[in-house]
């Protein structure tokens, strides 16, 4: 087989990464690895805290529940939340991912296309009105702010899909960043007709919150979280391709349009599902997707699945440090996030360029 | 008769109606196995179109598509993908793949739904990269590469499906002259040593002249004409195509056809 | 319009909400005539200045005045956040009590040379200090003395009462979410609420914390682990819904106070707004606290 000279080659190629070994065994090990990170993450992370407690107590089951402190404090105050922790974080750390690849747009987020402003109006209405009328079983903030995320993502699919079988990523985009002004908008006003406290608890639920304090609320999120990640295994080699051009992953065999749907709507009800239940809490979904990328290549079938085992690991950490650092007050966790993903994110950026 | 077009309509927009174009009228084509088909005409004539339809992406409002006797339509994408490959004018992955993932994404219709790449689909991007001079790019990030650079992988990529037909649109669109004669030569090599089927559409007449055996001319979405390159590429021809007067006659270094635009009719 | 109960939520919030001070005014201790069309968009102040007689001069207050009940009849102005100029304005003030943050405002009608006074947030000797200081803006100083001595006897026989008994460790809740224990507002080491509470014989779980407000977390309280729980409340229509929900605290039954049962909710407007109220407000506080002392 004759070969063409490569006469153009400026150099010796810099090789980006070590030479590709099987992507079979690179997946492996990738789960491992990021796997033991999520798992010992969350088994620390409810041992820690600013109350020090004796764990022998905690799981004393002869002491009665009511009078072990040390029981309560694990079992109501820290593990829900490490557990919230763990789910929100790898669910929009995933959608991240998702949403990035199908808009084949690196700084998508999970709160580009209007989700989250669906679910803060929701969030806020209820705060406002609740007092006033009653919505039935969308009274509380949660189911609320479900509601609100759900027809926020009608809205940018309809618009979306008006002009032809397939989604238009441009249009989509823009229906997304249209409808979070729009929103953004209707939430100010909303809270403009709001008295002071409303308010505040309306910017502070915007800040975040995991301490949830039970398990109903996480047990109520968790199939939507599951249905989403069982829908985000159908998508990573369509992803690669589906960034690569639309045309280009047709041509290889790939149902675009099928695969844009799965996509959009797997991707937006693991945002909802992460929103309703702590809030929306920024930088997970774009930072967590960046790093891994930094660390494991750019392979979706690699990146999806790091991702949401690095999204878990990162939240929880960062709550942790939320709810330790500056004892007995807590910074909210989306400012951690920030804080924490911002530099780091630098950092990386310019050590591997 | 192998990949027909048999009187394919389409037009874009036309669910909408809004800015509906009609890009295709009844156009039929037929390309024989092995050989090297250039589509050719002004710009807007449907070639592009003509291509996606020809690859399955976009589907006919009329007539169908069919390769080796079966209609496109009846086969799934990924059948279709196996035997089909597309090298588009442009890409723009939006992450950094390496030189070797773009070319093991044309594997993809080979694999199962959760398979992964094995060995033997290592075996056959290594190979489909040195074919196109482009396995010393193997861990190079695909945006970092010169122009040249990338078509021979995106080539290369087309190859690692292991198609046998290759549709090509405007591949030396952006290429140098350096650029242009290179990927004419793999084209031919490919064409030739693997009997690879080609369809290339091309602004470039003389690019078509040097490698195409066949022309199928296209202008307002119609076929003009269509045969034997040397029979079907004269200076009437031309003109009706371009409304340009052009000299038409064989090279005697080049051993092909060349087209030189004299003047501009209007 | 805002009900009554979010109302006067909304005033707690404002309340503790300022941090900062406002300077005082000169004006707030001239000697002048006196006023004779007041309006005030701070609710402590209209309490005062119903309270020391200046009832009569009061021709506007803000949108969360509820008391006196005479104030319902009274054309309401805006509060903190929306002052209506305008109305203000129209209704040809000679002294108008705005909030210390609200200084564009005060700017404004100083320009129209209106007398204003400026409400200084803060706990319980900042407000009796309020209220001799706009005694004598009002042209009722004695009244306004009296007043101030009264209360302060009232605050005294109360610490007396107390003095001997232990103090518990005291949580005070003013705000939380309805049906759960998030968003939990409870008193910090600063403020009147704080001051009351040690006045009427408790301890404040946050006393170290130097802020008039904290956000615990659950843990927190866990760890706090207060002997009573005393929920401040405004009544009204989120006390209906409060009463149907179940029993929140249930969940933390680790807490002394929740296992001895020791919550306590006390309602009342007249717990939130620091003004002439506030012995009857501390009184409160220590019957929940010490009802034994009160037999």
């Amino acid at each position: 087989m004759t070969t063409l000279d490569s006469a153009e080659t400026d150099g010796t190629p810099l090789p980006r990464r070590a030479s590709h070994s099987s992507i079979r065994g690179r997946l492996t090990a990738t789960i491992l690895v990021f796997g033991t990170l999520a798992l010992a993450t969350c088994v620390l992370a409810p041992i820690l805290g600013t109350t020090p407690i004796s764990l022998r107590r905690a799981f004393d089951p002869s002491i009665p529940f009511e009078q072990n402190v040390d029981a309560q404090i694990f079992f109501v105050a820290r593990l829900p939340r490490v557990l919230a922790g763990a789910l929100v974080g790898s669910a929009l750390a995933a959608a991240g991912v998702v949403f990035q690849a199908m808009l084949r747009n690196p700084l998508a987020t999970p709160f580009t296309l209007g989700v989250s402003a669906g679910a803060s109006l929701g969030a806020m209405l209820v705060i406002v009105l609740g007092g006033a009328l009653t919505f039935g079983p969308l009274s509380t903030v949660p189911a609320a702010s479900l509601a609100g995320a759900a027809a926020a993502t009608a809205v940018v699919y309809w618009l979306a899909t008006r002009h032809g079988h397939a989604i238009s990523t441009s249009v989509l985009l823009l229906a997304g960043v249209t409808l979070n002004s729009f929103l953004s908008a209707i939430i100010m006003f909303v809270q403009y007709l709001a008295d002071f406290a409303q308010v505040y608890r309306a910017a502070r639920w915007i800040m975040g919150d995991l301490d949830i304090g039970g398990y109903d609320t996480l047990i109520a999120s968790l199939p939507l979280v599951l249905v989403a990640f069982v829908l985000f295994a159908l998508l990573p080699s369509s992803l690669n391709l589906l960034s690569v051009g639309k045309d280009a992953a047709a041509a290889r065999g790939v149902d675009v349009s099928q695969a844009q749907r799965l996509a959009f709507f797997s991707a937006s009800l693991a945002t909802a599902a992460a929103v309703s239940l702590a809030g929306p809490i920024g930088f997970v979904g774009i930072v967590v997707p960046h790093l891994v990328r930094l660390m494991v290549g750019v392979d979706h079938r690699i990146v999806l699945p790091a991702s949401a085992l690095f999204g878990a690991a990162f939240l929880v950490a960062c709550d942790l440090v939320a709810r330790t650092i500056l004892a007995p007050v807590e910074i909210p966790v989306g400012i951690v996030t920030a804080m924490i993903g911002g530099p780091f994110f630098l950092w990386l950026l310019v050590h591997k360029s | 008769m192998f990949l027909n077009g048999d009187r394919v309509s389409y037009t874009y927009n036309r669910r909408t109606g809004v800015e509906a174009v009609k890009a295709l009228r009844e156009v039929s084509v037929r390309v024989d196995r092995g050989s090297f088909t250039g589509l050719i005409g002004p710009n807007g004539c449907g070639k592009t179109t003509l291509l996606k339809l020809l690859a399955g992406v976009l589907s006919p409002d009329a007539g169908s598509v069919s390769l080796d006797g079966r209609a496109l339509a009846t086969m799934s994408k990924r059948h279709v993908a196996r035997r089909i490959a597309v090298v588009p004018q442009e890409t723009h992955p939006a992450f950094e793949y390496t030189v070797l993932e773009m070319a093991l994404m044309g594997r993809h219709p080979h694999l199962g739904a959760f398979q992964l790449e094995g060995p033997a689909d290592l075996a056959i991007a290594r190979e489909a990269l040195t074919a196109t001079g482009t396995s010393h790019l193997a861990e190079r990030s695909y945006m970092s590469l010169s122009g040249g650079e990338k078509q021979r992988v995106v080539i290369a990529s087309a190859l690692t499906q292991s198609a046998e037909v290759l549709l090509l649109d405007e591949p030396t669109a952006s290429l140098d002259l350096g650029y242009q004669l290179e990927i004419g030569l793999l084209l031919q090599r490919l064409n030739r040593e693997r009997s690879a089927t080609l369809v290339m559409a091309t602004h470039d007449l003389n690019l078509a002249a040097s490698l195409c055996d066949t022309l199928v001319m296209m202008r307002n979405g119609r076929v003009i004409a269509s045969g034997n390159t040397t029979e079907v590429l004269t200076s009437a021809m031309v003109r009706q195509l371009y409304d340009v007067e052009a000299d038409v006659r064989v090279h005697e270094l080049a051993g092909h056809l060349t087209v030189v635009p004299l003047a501009r009719l209007s | 319009m805002a009900s009554r109960a979010q109302k006067l939520t909304a005033l707690v919030a404002i309340l503790l909400a300022l941090l900062l001070p406002g300077a005082p005014s000169a004006q707030n201790r001239t000697d002048g005539p006196a006023p004779r069309r007041i309006v005030s968009l701070v609710p402590s102040i209209t309490e005062m200045l119903f309270a020391i007689g200046a009832g009569p001069q009061v021709v506007a207050v803000s949108s969360y005045d509820e008391f006196p009940p005479e104030v319902k009849a009274l054309p309401k102005v805006g509060a903190l956040l929306d002052p209506d100029t305008e109305r203000i304005l129209t209704l040809r003030p000679d002294l108008i009590a705005v909030y210390g943050s609200q200084s564009e405002l005060e700017k404004q009608l100083e320009r129209a040379h209106l007398r204003t006074f400026s409400y200084r947030h803060g706990g319980i000797a900042t407000t009796l200090d309020t209220i001799r200081d706009i005694g004598v803006a009002s042209g009722h100083r004695r009244e306004a003395d009296d007043l101030v001595s009264s209360l302060q006897g009232r605050l005294d026989a109360v610490r007396e009462r107390v003095k001997v008994r232990p103090r518990p460790r005291v949580l005070l809740v003013f705000e939380r979410q309805p049906g759960t224990l998030r968003e939990l507002y409870a008193s910090g080491g600063v403020g009147f609420l704080h001051e009351m509470l040690e006045m009427a014989g408790g301890t404040n779980v946050f006393a170290d914390v130097a802020r008039e407000s904290v956000q615990p977390s659950l843990e927190t309280l866990l760890a706090r682990a207060p002997d009573v729980i005393l929920e401040v409340r405004a009544s009204g229509l989120i006390e209906k819904a409060r009463s149907d929900e179940p029993d929140v605290w249930s969940t933390l039954s680790s807490i002394p106070a929740v296992k001895n049962r020791r919550v306590h909710l006390l309602k009342g407007d007249y717990l939130v707004v620091p003004g002439p109220r506030l012995a009857m407000a501390t009184e409160a506080f220590a019957h929940a606290l010490h009802p034994e002392a009160f037999k």
